[in-house]
């Protein structure tokens, strides 16, 4: 509305001017000062200010609704797997805690929801209640390394420490999860789950006193104890012949590629083991090692002292008998180590000749790639128990590191030369790309 | 566990990781056309070039900077490194070799006893850490070195950590 042709309601004046307040639009009479009319205030945006209600005057904060939702899965996870109301309210306090640090509060859900996981994991180990991170990855339904990231950043922003797991504790809840009682499978291969349990958990223990558990996923190690256990528990012709796919299948777990492996160590050490019992008259192999693993886990510990002890008498016996080889053969074996050991010194090797000469002898005609060999293969043939990759032991090639180089020496032409093309091979190659990309489209 | 302090042990630097920077805008397709033992990586934006003597991977970014890594030993790198800018040089690019620092060096070393990881943890909490399900290795943390220590059960460790950045 214009200020001309107005007139004033209180004094009849035609003299109206605009005078806005501030952002309000007025038109006011001069004469008499009444305000004519007033506009709406300017500028109001559609749907609300831009400053929210909640960042200015509201005075409790209500807390994010995604933080609700993470505490909320944080009781779900504790609800699936039962754990005690103490473990869910250290999970929830963790939660909250994480949440608040930057490195988790603008994340995508899924980051979150693993951060919900995490502090299930971690407050399950602070009260001993035997979990893996595997099972934890299999109820978010996400790829371990993921959930691993998520896990050592959140241990690092709450800075605390989960003590270990213990895997004889998750080994029972393992076996649980095998289908093989009566009711799933035929009577020659059905098994009580305690006792079949029972049977796993002293498996695992003579796995971890002999080297095979440190440094190893668990669960491969549970499978295969739990696959050895089975079968030993009843050593007939069904059960010996079926393969641990085979197992798995029966059972319907999956199975996991390292528990063959796994299978193998378990079976060395039983072997070494069964060769002590004083009742076995035959040579044991890895073959029939089964039906003696009852007899073996009961006496485990005497057995285990036992091979020890005859380990050392062999040992000793050994060392006696290469020590009277090498004095005859003195001229011989110190020139031969020299030659093929040109890293370390003479005098060392032959301050040591017990176990580098008994070296010799067991590897047999001493060909350059064994002897060449720094001592860590020996020192795994000449403990009993080692861990598997160490009496196992990779050939490593040996690369002679480059001696005397500064850094600042001259560089020739040709050497730089030969890493550039010449034209004619640069036009060559360009030929041949344009050719090989025309046969491309060609047949695309 | 026999621990025999008599014996040496040999600590073998296996990688060194060193950048520099040319100091000049590099044509990617041009080195990709006209150098040998070049692989291009457009999809990443980078030539990927190794040499023989030193051996040495480069990555070689259009921007100017380049990562070394394969060297054996810091001074190795520096060869290495000063031998692909003449190279760069020699294709025609304007390049003054610059910002040269070695970021990481890798050694091993292989005791001749076994480690029992979870005693080990134990016994040197909060440094040393260990997540059987995650890794293999124990990770122990010097802080005022900044170096890492990884060490397995066999015995072997391996140890990350910065040079000695003695260049100018």
């Amino acid at each position: 509305m214009s200020a001309a042709g107005l007139r004033c309601p209180g004094c009849g004046s035609s003299n109206i001017v605009d005078d806005d307040l501030y952002c309000q639009a007025q038109l006011v009479c001069v004469d008499c000062g009444s305000v004519v009319s007033e506009g709406t205030l300017a500028d109001d945006p559609v749907g609300g200010t831009d400053v929210s209600y909640s960042r200015t005057t509201e005075v409790t904060r209500k807390p994010c609704l995604n933080l609700i939702k993470g505490l909320e899965r944080v009781k779900e996870i504790c609800r699936i797997l039962r754990v005690s109301s103490e473990i869910e309210d250290l999970a929830l306090t963790h939660f909250r805690q994480a949440y608040e640090h930057e490195s988790f509060i603008n994340v995508t859900l899924q980051r979150k929801e693993l951060l919900a996981g995490c502090c299930v994991f971690v407050s399950c180990r602070q009260r001993d209640w035997p979990i893996t991170l595997g099972t934890i990855s299999c109820l978010l339904n996400a790829d371990q390394t993921l959930v691993g990231g998520v896990y050592q950043n959140m241990m690092k922003i709450l800075n605390i420490q989960a003590p270990f797991i213990n895997v004889t504790d998750v080994i029972e809840a393992h076996v649980q999860e095998y289908k093989i009682s009566t009711q799933h499978v035929p009577e020659e291969l059905a098994e009580d789950s305690k006792v079949l349990s029972k049977r796993a958990v002293a498996l695992v223990e003579l796995a971890g006193d002999s080297w095979i558990v440190t440094g190893r996923k668990p669960l491969p190690i549970m499978m295969a104890a739990t696959y050895l256990a089975w079968q030993s528990l009843n050593p007939n012709k069904h059960r010996l012949k079926l393969s641990l796919d085979k197992f798995c299948q029966l059972a319907k777990v999956q199975k996991r590629k390292p528990a063959t492996t796994r299978i193998t160590e378990l079976k060395e050490v039983l072997c070494k083991l069964g060769r002590e019992l004083p009742w076995v008259r035959e040579p044991v192999t890895q073959n029939d090692v089964v039906r003696l693993v009852g007899d073996i886990l009961e006496h485990r510990h005497t057995l285990l002292t036992r091979a020890l002890r005859t380990h050392e008498r062999a040992m000793e016996a050994d060392c006696t008998q290469t020590f009277a080889l090498n004095s005859l053969t003195e001229e011989v074996a110190p020139s031969q180590i020299s030659e093929s050991r040109d890293q370390t010194a003479n005098a060392s090797s032959v301050v040591q000749p017990c176990p580098n000469t008994r070296g010799e002898n067991q590897e047999g005609d001493g060909d350059e790639n064994h002897q060449s060999e720094d001592p860590e293969p020996n020192w795994g043939k000449r403990v009993l128990f080692a861990p598997p990759c160490v009496l196992h032991a990779k050939m490593r090639r040996v690369e002679r590191p480059v001696q005397n180089v500064t850094g600042d020496e001259e560089i020739s032409d040709s050497e730089i030369d030969s890493y550039i093309r010449s034209p004619q091979e640069v036009r060559d190659f360009a030929q041949m790309q344009k050719m090989a990309s025309c046969s491309d489209i060609g047949k695309s | 566990m026999e621990s025999n302090n008599d014996e040496a042990l040999d600590i073998i630097v296996t990688n060194v990781v060193a950048t520099f920077r040319t100091r000049c805008h590099l044509n990617l397709r041009k080195i990709a056309l006209e150098g040998i033992n070049v692989i291009y990586k457009p999809e990443v934006g980078k030539v990927l070039m190794k040499l023989r003597k030193p051996t040495i991977t480069a990555s070689i970014w259009s921007s100017g900077k380049i990562i070394c890594t394969g060297a054996t030993s810091e001074e190795e790198a520096k060869l290495g490194a000063r031998r692909l800018a003449r190279c760069l040089q020699k294709l025609g690019f304007k390049v003054r070799f610059s910002a040269f620092r070695v970021v990481n060096v890798l050694a091993v070393c292989s005791m001749p006893f076994a480690v029992h990881l979870i005693d080990f943890t134990k016994n040197n909490r909060p440094i040393a850490s260990y997540e059987p399900e995650l890794h293999p290795a124990a990770t122990y943390r010097i802080k005022n070195l900044k170096a890492t220590v990884q060490v397995f059960s066999t015995g072997s460790l391996t140890v990350t950590g910065h040079g000695t950045n003695t260049y100018p």
